[in-house]
């Protein structure tokens, strides 16, 4: 009978959530963009050839006529130097952002959270030397960071994505430190810990839920800031080879061409602001949904 | 003849909220007259500080007064606010409301400060944490007096040692304080008298010091910059008060000068240390010191009316009684009325001179503060009373039954589903104020229609 | 007397934090071997026996033969006493110190330029925005701000081009000059201005009033782009943070005084309300510092974000160390600095 009743205040907390979420369009808007992107990454990854793409990891260029070409039926976005169709160019580069991007955002805050949380309960000497060491990450400037460290591990792709997660864990580690902190020394832990409730079933009964929530929260919308900074990182030329479908390296392509061919930069930029665009208003909904301030 | 100086007629404000429409006030009838203090008493929710808020004007953008009328010597100071939520009643739009009331309070600049002003209940939160206390008292001044603050240092300016000494004299043989006035006018200083007279008021200081700061106030040195664009001609100084390099010079004269007047206030408040105090920020210091700097702004500029809420809820009861002791004492030099809110009849009783009781978003009562405790009318005051946990023992009775849910209020009277002698009546009329053995009260025991 | 100590007590965190910078630099140069050092002191331009020799000096210099951690010490005398390296770009090639000498100045002008862009259109922006709650242009800016928000920077400088350099034709977008106006001149050699190395600067000083208005325009597409990029985020910020104090008694307290509309918004609440901003202002030197790299680069702009892309494609391992180096040490001093000032704004965290 108890155990009945708590599933149903669950579906029934479930519901109310899902009400709210839905009833902020903007959210939702963003929720069924992400929705696309992540399902051309889908696409491209498992069956390329529906869409056309023959070579999903790599450009294929032209040089018969390498000129950017403006769009039309054979090439609808057009094409970029050197002779590269945007359409089906664009569809890979999705997938490869996407991947990457999520990759660094998921690894970055799962080492920096597990690093954050253990840090602030055990506390004292520990806690100083991890607080010490974020502050150092954190006394570059992130692109230069992230440059340094991927130019010295090896200017590939694998590689960018492995710097930035080294540039990012420290801010998960920072954030869930701060939210472990205020939690312990709230005052319903503090009741617990007097009704006698053993250490660590505080941390993952009463500390957790709360710290976790946000996070999640934190993690979808950096999705879009690490895409962002993905995509800046290729566009300077990070990366060596010349033939990834990157949505930034494709920017860098037609950026002789500004002049003549000013769809070869708008396009592939188009696409980066959308997702973030759509990240940001899912993640603001979610916001809504999970902080219970905000929804009076 | 006793002047009225406040007046509101059938005053009826509602709050929309998410959670639905608060009817916070109900027909509130109050009269103020020229220098009385009145206490309004009530228990939490009954819209104490909701009336002290409409009486300024101070509503947030999600409330409509439906009807009434605030009057501050005859000028109805809602009337904007009310026009808007009777217009708008069935479309209530909080962005249009914003907007009216922006208008408002532009309007209302010259009044609240100078006319009507009020102290809050949390004096932490009320002052601004990063300005020096100082500057918030001397925006006071220069907002509503500039003139008299470039008098001040005018005369500073143009007096001579002998007429200070003069002056001195006079008070030493207990010349009045016209008198003084009067020398000073006369001698072409005026603006010197009341920076002569606080420093001689003070209770804080022996009469040789005192001597020594009012010699001090002689053959002020002007800069260089002061004389030409503040003080050539006081006319010219406004003007080019708009321009800007030299508004800021106009300023700073102004906030200087509003400064020592604000430790000429804060010393006249029997704060210690003035001149520390101005330079400090709210939050250096105690609770009682921010509920006397929040007193002070009140009565920078000798208004008609002061409101208070709650003047002393969140103080020790030693400082509490500092308070109430200033507070008769206001009383008797400024003759300001004084409307004090609180949910402690005990500090009403000690310096009200009438009382009312509100409930339901409506006074039920009002009476001399001796009436209120020895012959009260209402039923609700009637228990009120007998609540009160006094030496005698005796058994303390509650009230049945809960505070009405504003969103909701009962028909008819407010208190008929808690009241012992509920009549058919109570229940569908709303009661009128009726005049009683020297009370007014509202309540169907006592008649129907005045 | 507290702000005093305040500021002594930030400055001594600033030197472990420093040397903590140090500590990453000399890793990263050290992951891919001892090589590194050989390749970032030795003067390229030395060869044969010559290199050689130079080679051993090194090796005596830096201790090269002795364990990783004894190196560190020895490294950190050469930075200390100002021996970063040598860096060959296509732009420039030889000692490191030159290179910040010259490109350095050029950041800085941009710099400054977009934080004054930030703060005066941004402050205004985010607190007009809070004060016309919900009206038609709160909403048109904070769709704006919003969709400047999620765009990389590297896109907004590409519509600028687009629009005003390639459309409008109103402002030039490549370079610091017009190379034909800065041709005959004697203060200007082979692409470097003296004494300030900032083009605008020196024109002024040299009285070349037409080559001043030309650098001025240079400059203009480079620092609104990078004022672009950051000002989204602090009037979302600004914002937010006025809606919040709009509703403190302090602000009804200021407006029971008879204080205008006007006077209780834009001085009261906005002082308040500044206070998140000037926290979040190291994190926008950050972004200034990031932005710099890819703006100098669209732009061709000759600053240190130019020397550091350019370091990177011409794989230059000490052209890129020294950057890392040089920008952790603009940050850490920008945030030190910001403290600063929020001790002198906000009287509260002085103890």
């Amino acid at each position: 009978m108890k155990i009945n009743m708590k599933n149903q205040r669950r579906i029934e907390n479930l519901k109310l959530s899902l009400d709210v979420f839905l009833s902020n369009k903007a959210a939702v808007a963003g929720l069924i963009i992400v929705m696309l992107y992540v399902i051309d990454a889908i696409i491209v990854q498992v069956a390329p050839s529906i869409l056309g793409i023959m070579h999903p990891d790599e450009l294929i260029p032209n040089f018969i006529s390498p000129a950017p070409l403006p769009p039309s039926w054979a090439h609808p976005l057009g094409t970029t130097y050197p002779g590269i169709d945007l359409l089906k160019s664009i569809l890979k580069a999705i997938r490869i952002d996407l991947f990457y991007s999520a990759f660094v955002v998921i690894i970055g805050a799962a080492i920096g959270s597990v690093i954050g949380v253990i840090s602030a309960t055990i506390g004292g000497l520990m806690d100083e030397i991890v607080m010490r060491i974020t502050d150092i990450f954190f006394s570059v400037p992130y692109l230069i960071l992230a440059l340094a460290v991927g130019f010295v591990m090896g200017r590939n792709l694998t590689n960018m994505s492995l710097a930035l997660v080294i540039v990012w864990w420290p801010i998960y580690a920072r954030y869930t430190r701060s939210q472990t902190l205020s939690t312990k020394e709230s005052t319903f832990v503090e009741a617990a810990k007097a009704s006698g409730v053993g250490r660590l079933k505080i941390i993952f009964k009463h500390i957790l839920p709360n710290a976790l929530p946000p996070v999640f929260i934190q993690v979808s919308l950096d999705l879009g800031s690490v895409m962002v900074i993905f995509s800046t990182l290729a566009f300077i030329g990070f990366i060596v080879t010349a033939s990834v479908p990157e949505l930034g390296y494709l920017t860098s392509l037609g950026l002789n061409y500004v002049q003549s061919a000013p769809w070869a930069v708008i396009f592939p930029g188009l696409i980066i602001t959308i997702f973030a665009l759509a990240v940001n208003l899912l993640g603001d909904g979610l916001r809504d949904v999970i902080d219970p301030r905000r929804r009076s | 003849m006793e002047q009225n100086i406040l007046l509101v007629n059938d005053l009826r404000v509602h709050f929309f909220t998410r959670r639905g429409t608060y009817k916070a006030l109900n027909g509130v009838e109050l009269i103020i007259k020229k220098g009385e203090i009145f206490g309004l008493a009530g228990e939490s929710g009954c819209g104490k500080t909701t009336l002290g808020l409409s009486i300024m004007g101070l509503l947030p953008r999600n409330a409509a007064i439906i009807t009434g009328k605030v009057l501050l010597d005859n000028f109805d100071l809602i009337a904007p606010l009310r026009d808007f939520a009777q217009k708008n009643i069935n479309n209530f739009n909080f962005r249009r409301s914003e907007n009216i009331i922006k208008k408002l309070n532009d309007k209302l600049v010259n009044i609240r400060g100078k006319k009507i002003s009020m102290v809050f209940q949390d004096s932490m939160t009320s002052l601004n944490p990063v300005l020096q206390i100082g500057y918030q008292i001397a925006e006071s001044f220069i907002v509503h007096q500039p003139n008299q603050l470039l008098k001040r240092k005018l005369a500073r300016v143009n007096a001579k040692q002998n007429q200070l000494e003069e002056i001195l004299d006079m008070l030493k043989n207990g010349a009045s304080e016209d008198e003084v006035v009067a020398f000073a006018e006369s001698n072409g200083l005026s603006g010197i008298e009341e920076q002569v007279i606080n420093v001689w008021r003070r209770n804080d200081m022996s009469e040789a010091n005192k001597e020594k700061i009012i010699m001090s106030l002689h053959s002020e040195k002007l800069g260089f910059f002061e004389k030409i664009f503040v003080f050539s001609n006081k006319n010219k100084a406004q003007s080019l008060a708009r321009v800007p390099g030299f508004s800021r010079m106009y300023k700073n004269t102004l906030i200087k000068e509003g400064y020592r007047k604000a430790v000429e206030l804060l010393s006249m408040l029997e704060i210690p240390n003035p001149d520390r105090v101005v330079k400090m920020y709210p939050h250096e210091l105690s609770g009682g010191m921010r509920q006397r700097i929040m007193i002070a702004i009140a009565l920078a500029n000798n208004p008609e009316l002061v409101i208070m809420d709650e003047p002393t809820s969140a103080l020790d009861v030693t400082v509490q009684a500092q308070i109430l002791e200033l507070i008769k004492s206001l009383k008797g030099r400024f003759n300001t009325s004084f409307i004090i809110i609180s949910h402690d009849l005990s500090v009403l009783a000690e310096v009200c001179d009438r009382i009312g009781i509100m409930y339901g978003g409506r006074i039920v009562e009002i009476s001399s503060k001796e009436d209120v405790f020895k012959k009260p009318l209402h039923p609700y005051t009637q228990m009120l009373i007998s609540a009160i946990p006094t030496i005698e023992s005796q058994d303390l009775r509650g009230i049945g039954g809960s505070v009405p849910d504003m969103r909701n209020p009962p028909n008819g009277c407010m208190f008929h589903p808690r009241c012992p002698y509920v009549m058919d009546i109570c229940k569908t009329k709303e009661p009128k104020m009726l005049e009683k053995d020297g009370h007014l009260v509202s309540c169907f025991l006592y008649g129907e229609d005045s | 007397m507290n702000l005093l100590n305040y500021i002594i007590r930030r400055v001594l965190l600033f030197i472990p934090t420093l040397i903590g910078l140090t500590f990453i630099v000399f890793i990263l140069s050290h992951v891919s071997g001892n090589n590194i050092i050989l390749a970032e002191y030795i003067n390229p331009k030395l060869t044969g026996a010559a290199r050689q020799m130079a080679i051993q000096k090194l090796i005596l210099e830096f201790h090269l033969n002795q364990p990783v951690y004894i190196q560190y010490f020895y490294w950190l005398n050469q930075i200390l006493h100002g021996n970063l390296g040598y860096t060959t770009t296509p732009i420039f090639s030889g000692p490191v110190v030159n290179a910040i000498e010259l490109f350095l100045p050029n950041t800085i002008m941009i710099s400054i330029v977009a934080t004054i862009i930030i703060w005066y259109l941004g402050v205004w922006l985010g607190v007009f925005s809070a004060v016309n709650r919900d009206s038609l242009a709160d909403h048109t800016i904070r769709i704006g701000s919003f969709t400047l928000y999620a765009m990389p920077i590297y896109l907004i400088g590409v519509l600028l081009i687009i629009v005003l350099g390639v459309y409008f034709k109103i402002l030039p977008f490549s370079g610091v000059v017009n190379p034909i106006l800065v041709s005959n001149l004697p203060w200007y050699v082979n692409g470097i201005s003296y004494p300030t190395h900032i083009i605008l600067i020196d024109a002024i000083l040299h009285g070349s009033w037409n080559v001043a208005l030309n650098a001025f325009l240079h400059l203009l597409m480079p620092s609104i782009t990078l004022a672009l990029g950051i000002v989204a985020g602090i009037i979302r910020i600004l914002r937010s943070s006025m809606l919040e104090v709009q509703d403190q008694d302090y602000v009804r307290l200021a407006r029971s005084k008879g204080l205008s509309e006007h006077s209780v918004n834009y001085f009261h609440a906005k002082k308040n309300a500044m206070l998140p901003v000037i926290t979040l202002f190291g994190l926008t030197v950050a972004g200034l510092l990031s932005g710099a790299v890819v703006v100098e680069t669209i732009f061709n702009y000759p600053g240190i974000g130019y020397w550091t892309t350019q370091a990177l494609l011409s794989s230059d391992i000490g052209g890129i160390m020294a950057a890392t180096l040089l920008f952790g040490l603009l940050l850490v001093a920008a945030n030190l600095i910001v403290d600063i000032v929020y001790a002198f704004i906000d009287p509260r965290i002085r103890y």
